[in-house]
């Protein structure tokens, strides 16, 4: 009886998603995926892809677009700034940052920060909810973020440049060019960002954003070149160079300024022979920062670590039903900095993967994984999923998996306060999902629950004196649901598109309040964040309006009402006409904060009021 | 101004000849010099980078007041982490480290004269000597040799001088016309003590004392100086020590050390005794005493983290930084360690400043 009401209360109110432009990435043959993994193991999960169209509908930071278009909730600390994301109520070193396949979250912070990747730089970036560290490793346990660089085998040369202006002096400058034959395919991109961002603060008052002012850089190459059949060589290489001031909560404070510089690159021979497919990949990450704590001296710290990767990655397919894949992989990093003492870190891995397509219905999946390293024990890890189509337009979804994030550098090793004796955080989840779809309409609701054990913190240490270190503390549990909705129509020549996104989210830890253990909502976690965007084109004219909300965040672990950061609403509208006959020359315009809401995301980071951009969008 | 000021003199003349010739029982007949007259201030330092600082009140009565500063003086924050509070005539002067500035406020009424930011970096804790309002300053704190003792003109509330010390200036303290720098050593570790003459505002002498001097109390022509010692994160860790210094040789008369790699957090003084914590245990003995003792008087119990310390006619105070996001408690304790009176007050209270 019971379980009998549980599952109609699951059938109808907890379903979860399917995005309609998960099948984007399959219906040109000779495009070729940097990681084809994610799509072959991850269909008992919710996989959102994010298109070159809306990437270029958003500003250009990784944060803006995630924040406006999906419901990962965003910590930034004002315009530009540090931002970590929350995925289903995790911490921001617990969403993992894929790079065509490799995962970059800095190996000092464990979190990748959302304001130091460009969207312009990719193809396509996928937004995969909950766990994935049998694939992706180490931090993928809200979920995962996947940036990719599409190659494209055929006949062609294309040139994309856009360039934006806009209030407080922020530019913003991609070009891209792609020229390729069925034999090669070369695609190289130049972005630049940069804002003086003093916007002054909305409301009553002189205040204006000081010290804010930021600039990034980057490149990309992508090259393949297929030397027989049954051979292609690939390369993926990214550079990015930026400097942040940080904005200054009280007039006279201290400015300060932090510089990153990354590099990304990745060689992978692919080889296919009979039923099998290998890929060999060798992959060479690399992060630093400086941090000047004065911007006038010359004076800083600083941190850097080198990444080898190479990874072996077996395809097997038994038929056309049941496919395998074994991967290994060693992973060595060597770091060392201002408080880094030149330590070293090795890692190997080894996974199985199973994915059977028992009927055009019914379909699951299974892997395993193994960690090897002597720097915080040899987790393993599973992931088991499974989907059916009950009719022509409802599907369930359901999955189970173990995941982990390790110890960064910063906890193992920073002098004197590092711990050497860290476990692993470890987090056992499971999900349920509903899809239900027909050919302009797409809804998915999904329901989770996740705990999380061993959860890493900086504390002070006991005895007196004023030493933190980091030590195994809490637990978390996160339960919630998600709701990703699509509808197309189409009148006459009139074309609508909605989206909307919405997340409730509980994400508790027991907290001793007066002697008493209680649980508590972590901070910075809201309780509802709701996204929704319209797009209406019209021959030329293309139009959208973008909206959020983010609830209420609790800044204090006791939740203290008085610190609540208050919720917001931000409404943004664009529209662009398109001059070009047989290419795209696009003008167009965005008013960003349209209501000039005043609002803070973090307690002190203020955000700007209304602003403005012009662009220029043009395909030759 | 001036007829401010006589005003103020004249207040302070009446007052001290109340105190001087009636019992406690008259205070009641005299005429509040504002609303915190008497009772304590206790600094909330607020989280790092946030200018969420603020300064609450308990007055004589027990009642507690939170966020004085803004309530008075509307449109105005205390700032990004206020450190300490000086007192000298009628004014109080609230150091905030954070936002590089101090807010000079009357503090009787904290009601706000002026705010001084020129050539103040990284301020930490002031005295008044000659006149003259000293404070310390690390400087950029990544810079080991830019730290200096800010002069502070008390009429114009400008700074008028800089006195280059070595690194990480913390406490001082002020006596006979001569000023007592404790080098807690800033983002390192320091061990000395600096003596600046009043009269010509420099450096008379600079020597060690102990490893990270954290605390200054003065008692009867001695200085004691609670060293917390060397940190486990910056090796050799070293235990701490309690020094004491003759303050008319500017010599180390004795050393009580700690065993072990024990590191004791706080010193104050009062009837002629030693107050010092370690972690939440509250210990004491007579200002002679030659040996520390082996039992802990009492132990703060309630309290999660211990941040501030202070004891007073026979009362000790403690300031429960919680878990350094939630606001704080303050506990007052009997000698004895039964706790006479709790009260919340803001996030981080790191010091106690009694207001007469």
């Amino acid at each position: 009886m019971t379980l009998k009401r549980l599952f109609a209360f699951l059938f109808l109110l907890l379903c979860q998603i399917i995005s309609a432009q998960n099948d984007s990435i399959t219906k040109l043959k000779e495009v070729v995926v940097s990681d084809a993994n994610l799509k072959k193991y991850s269909n008992s999960q919710s996989v959102q892809v994010l298109n070159d169209s809306i990437i270029n509908k958003n500003q250009s930071s990784l944060t803006s677009l995630l924040n406006y278009n999906t419901v990962i909730y965003f910590k930034e600390n004002g315009l530009g700034m540090t931002s970590g994301p929350s995925f289903r109520g995790t911490t921001a070193s617990q969403t993992a940052v894929i790079w065509n396949g490799i995962n970059i979250n800095s190996q000092f912070l464990g979190q990748t920060d959302f304001n130091t990747i460009g969207t312009r730089d990719f193809n396509s970036i996928a937004v995969k909810a909950g766990g994935g560290s049998v694939l992706y490793g180490s931090s993928a346990i809200g979920g995962s973020i996947h940036l990719n660089n599409d190659l494209q085998f055929k006949k062609a040369f294309s040139n994309h440049l856009f360039f934006s202006a806009g209030s407080y002096d922020t530019y913003s400058a991609n070009y891209r060019t792609m020229v390729s034959s069925d034999k090669y395919s070369l695609q190289i991109s130049f972005s630049r960002n940069s804002s003086e961002n003093d916007f002054k603060y909305p409301g009553n008052t002189d205040q204006k954003n000081i010290n804010g002012e930021y600039y990034n850089t980057s490149m990309n190459t992508t090259f393949g070149y297929k030397i027989d059949s049954n051979n292609t060589i690939k390369l993926y290489s990214q550079y990015y160079d930026s400097e942040r001031h940080f904005s200054l909560t009280t007039p006279t404070a201290s400015k300060t300024k932090y510089d990153d510089f990354n590099t990304r690159n990745l060689l992978e021979w692919e080889n296919k022979f009979d039923r099998f497919t290998s890929k060999l990949k060798l992959a060479h990450i690399g992060e630093s920062y400086k941090y000047f704590s004065d911007i006038n001296s010359k004076l800083f710290t600083y941190g850097k670590v080198e990444t080898s990767i190479i990874k072996y990655d077996l395809a097997f397919d038994v038929n056309d039903k049941i496919k395998l894949n074994s991967i290994v992989d060693y992973n060595r990093n060597k770091g060392y900095g201002s408080s880094i003492n030149n330590v070293k870190r090795k890692i190997g891995t080894a996974s199985l993967l199973l994915s059977h397509l028992v009927s055009d219905k019914w379909d699951y999946n299974a892997s395993i994984r193994q960690e090897i390293t002597d720097n915080y024990g040899n987790p393993f890890l599973f992931s088991l999923g499974t989907r059916y189509q009950f009719t022509d337009f409802y599907r369930i979804k359901l999955n189970a998996s173990k995941n982990f994030r390790m110890p960064t550098y910063n906890d193992l090793f920073w002098e004197g306060s590092g711990n050497p004796d860290l476990r692993p955080e470890t987090s056992y989840q499971g999900e349920i999902g509903n899809e239900f779809f027909t050919k302009n309409f797409t809804l998915s609701v999904t329901t989770y629950y996740n705990s999380i054990k061993d959860l890493l913190r900086w504390v002070p240490s006991q005895g007196g004196g004023d030493n933190w270190s980091p030590e195994n503390t809490k637990k978390v549990r996160a339960y919630g649901a998600e709701v990703l909705l699509e509808w197309k129509t189409k009148i006459d020549s009139h074309n609508f598109t909605l989206n909307g996104t919405y997340a409730y989210t509980v994400s508790e830890s027991k907290q001793l309040i007066s002697g008493e253990l209680v649980y508590k909502q972590l901070i910075y976690v809201p309780y509802h964040k709701l996204t929704g965007s319209v797009s209406y084109n019209w021959k030329k004219v293309s139009s959208y309006f973008q909206y959020l909300y983010n609830g209420d965040v609790y800044s204090t672990p006791f939740n203290n009402p008085a610190t609540k950061v208050k919720n917001y609403n931000i409404g943004n509208i664009g529209a662009d006409y398109d001059f070009g006959k047989k290419n795209s020359y696009k003008l167009g315009f965005q008013i960003f904060n349209i209501w000039n809401e005043n609002y803070q995301p973090v307690i002190s980071r203020q955000m700007p009021g209304t602003n403005y951009t012009l662009y220029i969008n043009l395909n030759f | 101004m001036m007829k401010r000021f006589h005003k103020l003199f004249l207040t302070i003349a009446i007052s001290s000849a109340f105190f001087v010739s009636c019992s406690n029982d008259d205070n009641d007949k005299q005429e509040p010099r504002g609303n915190y007259d008497g009772g304590l201030f206790i600094v909330n330092e607020g989280n790092f980078l946030t200018p969420n600082g603020s300064i609450s009140y308990l007055s004589d009565d027990l009642q507690i007041e939170n966020n004085v500063f803004s309530l008075v003086n509307p449109g105005k924050v205390t700032g990004d982490t206020p450190l300490s509070i000086g007192f000298n005539g009628d004014m109080a002067y609230i150091i905030v480290n954070g936002s590089n500035k101090i807010e000079v406020v009357n503090r009787y009424t904290f009601k706000s004269i002026a705010t001084i930011t020129s050539q103040v970096k990284n301020p930490r804790y002031i005295a008044f000597a000659n006149g003259k309002g000293y404070i310390t300053n690390w400087g950029d704190g990544n810079v080991a040799t830019d730290d200096y003792v800010a002069v502070l003109d008390l009429t114009s509330n400008t700074i008028t001088s800089t006195i280059s010390v070595v690194e990480g200036p913390e406490k001082i303290i002020e006596d006979s016309g001569k000023l007592y720098v404790a080098h807690k050593g800033g983002f390192s570790q320091g061990n000395s003590l600096t003596v600046i003459n009043a009269a010509n505002n420099t450096v008379t002498t600079n020597f060690v004392v102990g490893d990270v001097p954290g605390s200054l109390a003065k008692d009867n022509g001695t200085l004691y100086i609670l060293c917390n010692g060397r940190p486990s994160y910056a090796a050799p860790e070293t235990p701490g020590k309690i020094v004491k210094v003759n303050l008319s040789t500017n010599t180390v008369t004795s050393t009580l050390n700690f065993s072990g790699v024990t590191h004791p957090d706080f010193l104050d003084l009062d009837n002629s005794k030693i107050y010092y914590t370690v972690g939440n245990s509250i210990f004491s003995a007579p200002v002679n005493t030659t040996t520390l003792p082996t039992t802990e008087t009492f132990k703060a119990t309630g309290v999660a983290s211990l941040y501030g310390f202070a004891v007073k006619n026979d009362k000790v105070y403690v300031a429960d930084a919680s878990n350094y996001q939630d606001p704080g408690d303050i506990y007052i304790y009997s000698t004895a360690g039964t706790v006479l009176n709790k009260f919340g007050v803001s996030i981080l209270p790191n010091g106690f400043y009694f207001n007469n």
